[in-house]
């Protein structure tokens, strides 16, 4: 549905999408992480026919964003991160301004109106003048838009930001919804976002695709693997020494707690049991053990600082 | 073609809309109400020309400020980019909007008409030039307001727009005659093919030319081109 090759744009001299390659099939949720000024921003708006891309190529349902525009912006619904609408007008009109621009007719227009509003939760606003509503109804207003014409893609920008934690459930829930009926492709900086809405995930980082997979994936790539933490009375050297023998162990972090021992262990695989049978032989008495598997904010943080450590 | 009219509606409503649409009708009908006092007095001849010989002047900052928001304040506000990603040419977003302040100016002009319906009522003024007058004042709308919307397409911010559309029009307009005295052969010549109020003087005499309408339809063709290129060109940057 989505195919970009060898993405570049460069605003004068300054590269902000850097051959980027990727596709995306019909149906697919796929998110674009990563910091701002990553290129986010620039690689939708290549997608979207708004911008032209200084080389590569991109096609969207079929259609080259460069020669066949037209096309693409028919097929796509685009939510921008600023969200721009006319303070001036109510959000009936505006639809209605908007649904013209899509080419439906007025049956049409009203029915997508209808089915629109019901969707975003705008029934209560749909009168109201845009100007007076807040910023979570505004962006339900631009995604109203964005869906008034049915399009196979839907490409958002940052569509939770400003949002309320409320908003954000609700947005988050809605993207999934809208999931089984069209392609999305989202951006946005934040990982539990992207995590909890999105199949698939594209981290890009200076222009460039640093990673891509699933969430689990890309938790497997992490190197250190998993980490237990345990607590057991008893003298933190011999606490040390006894879990550093465990099999599998390949770092022992320790500090006193109160008259306990709190150990951080990595290790290859789930030691708890292991712990466990330790501190009954031993008689070291227990009071937390727990496993933390690694999130995608520490990979997402590693990867992005081994990209910034392998540029220097 | 429903693009246009669709982006037209939808500008006319921000015209109506916004206070400056109302300032500028009210300034307009202002100035050129305490002008036309004048022509009506015992024993005048029953013309309107002192007025419509003055308001191309008005006009100059008057168009303008009608046509500063078409273009600027989509910049301004972001929505550019929902313009730009819908399925609309950038020629028929220029084309809905200029059409809007033309529909705008146009309402605007006619307002003026009560002027002349009051001078048919206290004695006979000539139809034929009165007409003519005003086609040649629609004219200078369709040319300024071209002009206007090419300046608002230049900037984000209306102010700026307003004055990048009135000031080279005050030059033109308040100036010519000042031109023509100071220059001569082949520069008078050119410039006269270009002077507003030489064609507008013919249009007020009752004399309709072609070169008039030539020159004017051309201007806003010209302006209109340009402003299609300008906004064009905001995609590469």
């Amino acid at each position: 549905m989505i195919e970009v090759r060898n993405l570049a744009k460069y605003y004068g001299s300054v590269r902000a999408v850097d051959n980027v390659s990727f596709t995306i099939a019909e149906g697919e949720v796929v998110g674009f992480l990563g910091p701002n000024g990553a290129g986010k921003t620039t690689t939708l708006r290549v997608l979207t026919c708004y911008q032209p891309a200084t080389s590569g190529s991109a096609k969207v349902a079929g259609h080259d964003v460069f020669t066949e525009s037209m096309a693409v912006r028919r097929e796509v619904g685009y939510l921008p991160e600023s969200v721009p609408l006319y303070p001036e007008m109510r959000v009936r009109e505006y639809l209605h301004f908007r649904g013209k621009l899509r080419g439906l007719d007025r049956s049409r227009r009203n029915a997508a109106i209808a089915r629109v509003s019901e969707r975003c939760w705008l029934a209560d606003v749909i009168n109201r003048p845009i100007s007076q509503l807040s910023k979570g109804f505004r962006q339900r207003v631009g995604l109203a838009d964005a869906l008034l014409h049915n399009p196979r893609v839907l490409i958002m920008d940052e569509p939770t930001i400003g949002l309320d934690p409320a908003q954000i459930r609700e947005t988050r829930s809605l993207i999934r919804e809208l999931a089984q009926e069209h392609t999305v492709l989202l951006s946005s900086h934040i990982l539990p976002e992207v995590e909890v809405t999105c199949r698939r995930i594209i981290i890009i980082h200076r222009g460039k695709i640093v990673a891509s997979g699933t969430p689990a994936e890309l938790r497997q790539r992490i190197s250190a693997g998993s980490q237990l933490i345990a607590e057991l009375k008893g003298p933190e050297a011999e606490v040390t020494a006894g879990i550093r023998k465990l099999d599998g162990v390949s770092d022992v972090h320790s500090e006193p707690a109160d008259g306990w021992t709190r150990v951080t262990v990595s290790a290859r695989h789930d030691l708890r049991e292991a712990i466990y049978k330790l501190s009954a032989e031993k008689g070291w008495p227990l009071r937390e053990l727990r496993r933390d598997v690694a999130s995608l904010e520490d990979f997402f943080v590693k990867i992005v600082a081994g990209a910034h450590e392998a540029e220097g | 073609m429903r693009n246009t009219v669709a982006i037209m509606q939808r500008e006319l409503l921000s015209l109506f809309f916004s206070p400056i649409g109302y300032i500028v009708i009210t300034g307009f009908l202002l100035i050129t109400g305490v002008l036309v006092m004048d022509s009506f007095g015992p024993g005048k001849p029953a013309t309107l020309r002192s007025v419509f010989g003055f308001t191309p002047y008005v006009l100059t900052f008057i168009v303008p400020a009608i046509a500063m928001r078409t273009i600027s304040e989509e910049y301004r506000s972001g929505t550019i980019e929902t313009l730009m990603t819908a399925p609309v040419s950038d020629v028929q977003m220029v084309i809905g909007k200029y059409l809007a302040a033309l529909v705008f100016y146009v309402i605007m002009l006619a307002s003026t008409l009560i002027y002349l319906i009051l001078m048919m009522i206290f004695g006979s003024p000539d139809m034929g030039a009165s007409l003519s007058s005003y086609l040649g004042l629609l004219l200078v709308g369709v040319a300024f307001t071209a002009f206007g919307v090419f300046a608002s397409s230049l900037t984000r911010n209306q102010i700026v727009a307003w004055i990048v559309g009135a000031v080279p029009l005050i030059l033109f307009v308040w100036f010519a005659g000042f031109i023509v005295d100071r220059t001569e052969g082949w520069m008078r010549d050119a410039f006269q093919r270009v002077n507003v109020v030489r064609h507008l003087d013919q249009f007020n005499r009752g004399l309709v030319t072609l070169e008039g309408l030539v020159f004017f339809v051309g201007a806003a063709a010209l302006f209109l081109f340009l402003t299609v290129k300008v906004v064009e060109s905001h995609r590469w940057r």
